[in-house]
């Protein structure tokens, strides 16, 4: 969860991400802003993402991220 | 009989309100597809025979999918470990094939309904040059109402069924609805599943508020529409259409004015579908969000035409920034290239094929391709520049969301809207070109004033009631902005105060619409695509 | 659900009530100011503006009408009180509710109804709109009339140039083609349902009220043959109404069509219009019961006018 901080932070460190529940949905992360941070999901926890995961509901918090992560892991 | 006209909103619509009414609620929306039909009949005619078979194979690939899901689900079930993964990968490959197929009919339609002419021109002129003795023929193919639209939705709906976001319709009118649904087959919006599934066969019993408000939202399309855009329409035609003895601050006036009117008659348009929507108790997405307000061109197509810019976003943006190709280059350009340079590359990467589309979607034309590059080009370029934006912000201490700052951003923003739009509007690329030079030959800012644009076929008065009613729409359009409708709407206007609202939108257009002596009805711009 | 309906009828009654009142207003803007109305409507709201029951012809049609007869050439003729109300393109629901509107205020002896517009027919959906605008502008009259708000910024010219509904049209574009264009033919164009609907009614209105109606057909060898001719005769045949195909009739107009027509055939300017109301006049004048008004005191107008019309046919002429 940290590393998912630390990641989330390098793309805006202007939000609050244990509060933050719609990121997708306020537009405070922009589809640029996602595409990045799925690379660098993909790359930290060694998971692949597919089209399939790309809902707002997936992104929408720092929670959310992570849950999909752990599932993804699970999954591999 | 498109959605602005006496026989529509008047005949048309209410027919189907009482029939709809008076029919038990479990049937309730075979009403709506018989008349979703009809409608399309009324237009199209035989060409009905596209939708009704886009909705069998839209719906036969999703019930196919789900089915496979089942299958897939049980089979796991009694599997360990391991082979799960195996079962998987065996099943999307089986999906894959089966979403492909669906896809590939439905576009392959589209692409040669709407395409085919366009290809072959372009084959021949390239056959012609190396003296080959044939050509391939040009055909008359005519295009069923709505076809860009539903093939798009019809796409959506299979590719979330195969991604497991929805579960598959199981009866075939709930998705020939889905799909032919009357007041977003014309002109969007281009809905997804689970934007109006939920209300779309609910069936709900009419209620006052919805009809009043529905009504209401009518009334003010009919408003942007017929005051504004066929007003417009007047002037737009006469410069663009004789764009050779036009120059300068004419041409400049004559792109604002197709901007204006474009943005009032789709938009106007849109109001026209959700109110539709809305007296039946079916909400159907909004397509515009007050787009003059943006301050970039990426945030410009986030506020125009949002249904189209949403479905690119997830069926071709995202599935193409999560594709092969796309992760080999990230990982690639992490190592080799550093982080703003791989950033750029991906999202060009993904962003192209994006507008490569929008611009086709819009016609199969050479205009329309330059007009997606154009804001490809600009959006690619906001990010580049972004670093460097932000540096000079911070040395000149200009805080980025400043009133003035945001100001300029808005304007930088008309400015690309207008240009991009000229591009649209012109008879074709070479025509485009040489109007974009022609603003520059003697641009002279008297002319605005001077009684040059009387001269375009609107008088005084035509002038008046578009300014006064871009000003009304305005200022709606800043009241939504601040979120004070929305506050108004939830604190429940007092019934007086909404009826002056209806008759008030009712005797304006009925007064001041572009119609009668010395008008000629227009035809929906974006039906046309 | 009782609410709704409640409410919707409400609705529809203000909505009623308001619309009346506004016409009311209209009406009487549009008859104390002439010349505020232009394009289409302009035709309705002259007719509704001419002295109550002095009119004892009205041709109606649609542009095939209006350049073929000139009211003020059968006054000069016969002293006969015609009024040209067609409008360009005229559909038939709009001649139905012309006549209506003509009817409220006049009480002609006569209606002429040049054929032509009887084969318009832009397919049964913009039938039907057609149907449910002109019932609405009829009834409502402020949506007809509804930019005359735009003279308060355009401002307006009282017209002068219109002799009740005829204007002077004196370019020369010579029919170079076949000048015997009536084939032997057996052939009969089709006259659509709604045509028909519509024509019943006209018959019906005129029959009450003990007018007669008579079908003619203007010279002009772009919109007229002989399977048009057939169709006419026929529908005039099945409801014993009198009609004058004056297609046939050209030699003995004296037609030329070097120089008779402003637009290569298509309608006749006011040299070959002038040919067919001297015929008119005398077949007219033969076959039905028309008062000479001439020299009437409530006819002074008339007369003035004539000389004016003189005036300017003679400058044209001369060119």
């Amino acid at each position: 969860m940290e590393k998912l901080i630390e990641i989330l932070n390098e793309i805006d460190d202007s939000i609050d991400y244990s509060s933050e529940k719609r990121l997708i949905d306020d537009q405070l992360l922009d589809s640029f802003g996602v595409i990045t941070l799925v690379a660098e999901l993909e790359d930290a926890f060694d998971i692949s993402i597919e089209a399939a995961e790309m809902v707002p509901a997936n992104f929408n918090s720092a929670e959310a991220i992570w849950n999909m992560v752990q599932r993804l892991q699970e999954n591999e | 009989m498109a959605y602005h006209t006496l026989l529509y909103g008047f005949a048309f619509l209410p027919l189907c309100l009482v029939l709809y009414q008076l029919t038990p609620q479990k049937h309730r929306w075979k009403v709506l597809l018989a008349f979703s039909w009809l409608f399309f009949y009324m237009i199209s005619r035989k060409l009905l025979i596209y939708l009704i078979g886009a909705s069998i194979i839209t719906h036969y690939t999703g019930v196919r999918l789900e089915l496979l899901r089942t299958e897939e689900e049980r089979e796991k079930e009694s599997a360990a470990g391991k082979k799960k993964k195996e079962i998987r990968l065996r099943y999307q490959k089986k999906g894959r094939q089966i979403l492909a197929l669906g896809i590939l009919l439905l576009l392959g339609v589209l692409v040669y309904l709407k395409y085919y002419n366009f290809f072959v021109r372009n084959i021949s002129n390239v056959l012609d040059l190396s003296v080959l003795p044939f050509t391939l023929p040009e055909k008359k193919l005519l295009l069923p109402v709505g076809i860009s639209f539903y093939s798009l939705e019809a796409v959506g709906y299979m590719a979330d069924v195969y991604w497991g976001k929805i579960r598959a319709e199981e009866s075939l009118g709930k998705t020939a609805l889905f799909l032919g649904f009357f007041p977003q087959i014309m002109e969007g919006p281009i809905c997804r599943f689970t934007d109006t599934s939920d209300t779309l066969y609910a069936g709900k019993s009419l209620e006052w508020d919805n009809l009043s408000e529905g009504y209401i939202r009518i009334f003010w399309g009919l408003f942007k529409k017929l005051i504004i855009a066929d007003r417009l329409a007047v002037l737009v035609n006469q410069i663009f259409d004789n764009y050779m003895e036009y120059s300068g601050a004419v041409v400049a006036a004559g792109a604002v004015a197709y901007t204006v009117q474009l943005y009032m008659e789709f938009s106007g348009c849109m109001d026209i579908v959700v109110g539709s929507g809305r007296v039946f108790g079916i909400r159907l997405p909004e397509n515009f969000r007050q787009p003059f307000c943006a301050r970039s061109a990426s945030e410009f197509w986030r506020r125009w035409h949002i249904s189209l810019g949403v479905w690119f976003k997830t069926y071709i943006f995202y599935p193409v920034s999560v594709s092969g190709l796309v992760k080999k280059w990230n990982q690639f350009g992490r190592k080799h290239a550093g982080k703003y340079l791989t950033r750029l590359v991906t999202s060009a990467l993904a962003l192209f094929p994006v507008w490569l589309c929008n611009g086709l979607w819009h016609g199969a034309r050479w205009s329309y391709i330059f007009y997606g590059m154009y804001y490809f080009t600009l959006i690619l370029a906001g990010m580049a520049v972004e670093p460097v934006r932000d540096r000079f912000l911070g040395v000149l201490h200009i805080h980025p969301d400043s009133f003035g700052w945001r100001n300029v951003q808005r304007i930088k923003t008309w400015i690309i809207i207008f240009t991009g739009e000229l591009f649209f509007r012109a008879d074709g690329l070479r025509a485009g070109l040489h109007m974009f030079r022609s603003i520059f030959d003697g641009f002279d800012i008297r002319k605005f004033w001077d009684g040059t644009l009387l001269g375009l076929g609107l008088g005084r008065a035509d002038f008046a009631a578009v300014i006064v009613g871009c000003i009304v729409v305005a200022v709606i359009g800043s009241m939504n902005e601040n979120g004070i409708i929305t506050r108004i709407r939830k604190a429940r206007a007092s019934e007086t105060a909404k009826w002056c609202v209806m008759y008030g939108l009712l005797f304006a257009v009925l007064f001041f619409a572009a119609y009668g002596d010395g008008y000629q009805a227009v035809d929906l711009i974006y039906a046309g695509f | 659900m009782k609410k709704i309906v409640k409410r919707g009828i409400l609705f529809l009654l203000i909505l009623i009530l308001l619309l009346a009142g506004c016409s009311v207003w209209a009406e009487k803007t549009v008859n104390s100011k002439r010349g505020i109305v232009n394009g289409r409507s302009r035709a309705f709201a002259e007719i509704s503006a001419e002295k109550e029951n002095t009119l004892d012809v009205l041709v109606m049609g649609d542009s095939e009408s209006f350049t073929s007869i000139s009211p003020m050439e059968l006054w000069k003729q016969k002293g006969i009180a015609a009024y040209d109300c067609g409008q360009s393109g005229q559909k038939i629901q709009e001649t139905y509710y012309m006549l209506k509107t003509a009817l409220k205020t006049q009480t002609p002896k006569l209606v002429l109804l040049e054929a032509n517009l009887m084969f318009r027919n832009p397919g049964r959906i913009e039938n039907l709109q057609t149907a449910i605008s002109e019932a609405m502008l009829y009834h409502f009259p402020v949506l007809r009339y509804h930019n005359i708000w735009k003279t308060l910024l355009d401002g307006y010219s009282p017209d002068q140039d219109e002799y009740k509904g005829f204007r002077i049209r004196n370019d020369i574009k010579s029919y170079n083609g076949d000048e015997n264009y009536m084939k032997e033919t057996k052939d009969v164009r089709k006259i659509s349902t709604f045509v028909d609907g519509y024509m019943k009614q006209i018959i019906d209105i005129c029959r009450d009220r003990n007018i007669p109606l008579m079908l003619y057909s203007a010279p002009s060898p772009v919109n007229y043959n002989t399977a048009k001719h057939n169709a006419v005769q026929n529908y005039a045949d099945k409801h014993g109404l009198p009609y004058l195909d004056l297609n046939y009739k050209t030699k003995e107009l004296g037609i030329n069509w070097k120089e008779d027509s402003y637009d290569r055939g298509d309608h006749l300017n006011v040299f070959g219009a002038e040919k067919v109301t001297a015929y008119m006049s005398k077949y007219l004048s033969e076959n039905y019961d028309l008062p000479d008004h001439r020299g009437e005191e409530a006819y002074k107008e008339w007369d003035r006018l004539a000389e004016m019309y003189r005036q300017e046919f003679l400058a044209v002429k001369g060119k």
